[in-house]
């Protein structure tokens, strides 16, 4: 209780230099916004990356090609014999081919627009994909009624007024490509498809175009599609394998534990296929983010340790103005300690309304960035706002924390030339 | 000092040295004083300017330690004591007028009394309340919001010993305090001590070099040269 009395007696102190003591926690602030600002920054970019990766729940997947190289002519095939066994191995929820094909042609009414089309289970769920990527409608239903799911930006380029409008509606599909025949040649095939729009999906604005506008259709429908098998039909002629093996370009696999994906890799390897975690991926990814937090952090923690030095220097003037003052209040009972605690407190304040300080000019920086960014942006085509800096409650609290400890910190050699102040020496001067 | 009274002894000196290193020289300030103050007694040191009064003070009051000797102050060893215990003597046993004030210029007549009860650990409306009071003690509760640029002299003095007296401390320690002061408030602010010490029966040492000013209110005078103690005698005699 008294040392908190004690303590209260330190604003008197900022009180009697506002000016000083406001450029010293200027200071304070510059730094502390520079600090927040560009971790959140950081901190932002990861979250742009990091928000699609989980909510397609792509950590537990890996990617399956055929053996490329010299090694191709007698590795395995990716058909939908190499899928089945994939999706029976221990610890795999669900395995699936990629099938994207290009310039698909979707109408409805006088409207078409061309867009990429993927394919996906209708078991949306063993895949572990979040339902908040879907804004409207829901996935698959297990039937196996021809069913779509639309990006968002498609469902505006259709001319629907919202996405919840888009769900019910009947669209035509048009598609067309080469389809490998047995005396290895290809033929071009066109096939028209009636499908009903049972959810549409968004991802962050900073995943490219595409992806954002495609349609994402059931597996068993796609594999209606013409041209799904040219690519690797045609990589397969090159090896010397005959054309006749339908095969798949690659086959994702998704496992129920993200701690089992180096296993199942293995066991797959050991059936003669390629392999790419994402999970690899996503901790290089990591390492880089967290490689570019701390560099950015210390960026900001050299200003704030400048910010510091102008603590410092205040304090010792203080020290020096006030050494009477110290001196009378040694004469009146004032401890050591007390006067540690006096300075230290005064060193504290300018660094909490420093942080605090910080915390605003920080968000306002980032504020008057993300709308520069997002108009640049708008520029370029994009239509969804972009949130370039991400201000976690802990990166708030931490930056708070970390401005008033620097600043405490900075207060301990003032705070202790004031303890060592000799009464009687202090006294005489005056 | 009687048999009698040294049952009653508040201060007792014995052999008190203190000496300066000033560059290559050495000042001795005190050379052995041997010395006793009854409880409740106004004792008056008298000497010249460096005869070494304000020394003394200051080894009394637990701001300076000896060089040699030994401070007894109300039965505790004072010059044992280490920098927080003296502190704390200061906080609870002692209270300062100094000749030339020292009042904090940014604070009024009442926060400056009230500095010393934060200290204390002395806080909220009792603070104020024996601030308050203090200030009404010494005459003052009309001029409690003022800074001490606005106070002349005495009233700064008047103010410095309501900071003293606040408190209740046993012992008052006075270094010159009508040092700055002309005849007539000098007397004022004697009379204002003097009444201290009677209503609340303080024991004042009050360091001076006027003795016609003292000679009323003191119960003894002890005489200082070269920082020696060279005479004592009751007052009035």
């Amino acid at each position: 209780m008294r040392t908190w009395k004690i303590a209260l007696l330190a604003l008197g102190g900022l009180r009697r230099t506002p000016i000083r003591a406001t450029l010293t926690t200027l200071g304070v602030v510059i730094a502390s916004g520079a600090l927040v600002a560009m971790v959140a920054f950081a901190l932002g970019l990861q979250r742009q990356i990091e928000t699609p990766i989980r909510l397609l729940s792509l950590l537990n997947d890996i990617h399956v090609s055929p053996a490329a190289g010299e090694q191709a002519k007698d590795a395995p095939v990716l058909d939908d014999a190499s899928v089945d066994r994939l999706a029976h191995l221990p610890g795999v929820s669900a395995a699936f081919p990629n099938i994207r094909v290009r310039g698909i042609q979707v109408r409805r009414n006088d409207k078409s627009e061309s867009c990429l089309a993927l394919g996906m289970p209708r078991e949306a769920t063993l895949l572990g994909v979040a339902e908040e990527i879907l804004v409207a409608g829901h996935f698959f239903s297990e039937s196996r009624r021809p069913e779509a799911i639309l990006g968002a930006q498609l469902v505006r380029s259709l001319g629907f007024a919202s996405a919840q409008e888009a769900v019910g509606a009947r669209l035509k599909l048009e598609a067309g490509g080469l389809s490998p025949e047995e005396d290895h040649s290809f033929t071009f095939q066109r096939k028209e498809l009636e499908v009903t729009v049972v959810g549409v999906y968004d991802v962050p604005p900073i995943v490219p175009g595409p992806a954002r506008s495609s349609i994402v259709l059931p597996v068993d429908l796609m594999k209606e599609v013409p041209g799904i098998h040219f690519e690797s039909a045609l990589a397969g002629l090159k090896a010397g394998r005959a054309a006749g093996a339908l095969g798949y370009g690659s086959v994702t696999v998704h496992v129920r534990d993200a701690g089992d994906v180096t296993a199942v890799e293995e066991q797959i390897k050991s059936m003669g296929f390629h392999t790419n975690a994402m999970l690899r991926r996503f901790q290089e990814m990591r390492t880089f983010f967290i490689f570019l937090r701390v560099l950015l952090a210390a960026v900001g923690s050299v200003a704030l340790i400048v910010a510091a030095l102008g603590i410092i220097n205040t304090l010792l003037m203080a020290v020096l103005e006030r050494y009477q003052e110290i001196g009378i209040c040694k004469a009146v009972g004032a401890s050591d300690s007390d006067l540690v605690v006096l300075f230290l407190v005064e060193a504290g304040m300018i660094g909490l309304c420093g942080g605090l300080g910080g915390l605003v000019l920080g968000r306002v920086v980032s504020c008057g960035l993300e709308i520069a960014v997002n108009a640049y942006a708008r520029g370029q085509g994009a239509t969804e706002p972009l949130e370039v800096f991400a201000f976690p409650p802990w990166l708030l609290a931490g930056t708070v924390l970390f401005a008033v400890v620097v600043s405490v910190l900075a207060g301990v050699y003032p705070a202790l030339r004031a303890a060592r102040v000799d009464p009687i020496v202090a006294l005489r001067r005056g | 000092m009687n048999p009698a009274d040294e049952d009653d002894r508040f201060i007792e000196t014995r052999g008190l040295v203190r000496t300066y290193r000033v560059g290559p020289a050495t000042v001795q300030a005190l050379a052995g004083v041997d010395l006793q103050v009854r409880r409740g007694e106004f004792l008056a040191v008298l000497g010249v300017s460096g005869s070494g009064k304000s020394t003394l003070l200051h080894l009394l009051g637990g701001l300076d330690t000896p060089t040699a000797g030994e401070v007894w102050v109300d039965g505790h060893k004072l010059s044992a004591l280490g920098a927080y215990q003296r502190a704390l003597y200061r906080r609870t046993t002692v209270g300062f007028i100094f000749q030339s004030y020292y009042l904090v210029p940014s604070l009024t007549a009442a926060e400056n009394v009230a500095l010393a009860l934060t200290f204390q650990g002395t806080f909220g409306m009792q603070r104020s309340r024996l601030a308050v009071e203090a200030i009404g003690r010494v005459g003052l509760q009309h001029r409690a919001g003022h800074r001490p640029s606005q106070l002349s002299g005495g009233e700064q003095q008047r103010v410095a010993i309501a900071r003293a007296i606040v408190h209740r401390p046993p012992l008052l320690l006075a270094d010159e305090p009508t040092g700055n002061l002309d005849g007539a408030t000098a007397a004022e602010i004697v009379s204002l001590l003097d009444e201290v010490h009677r209503k609340l029966g303080t024991t004042v040492v009050m360091v001076t070099h006027d003795e016609e000013l003292v000679c009323q209110v003191a119960d003894r005078l002890m005489y200082l040269r070269d920082g020696r103690l060279t005479r004592q005698q009751r007052a009035g005699l």
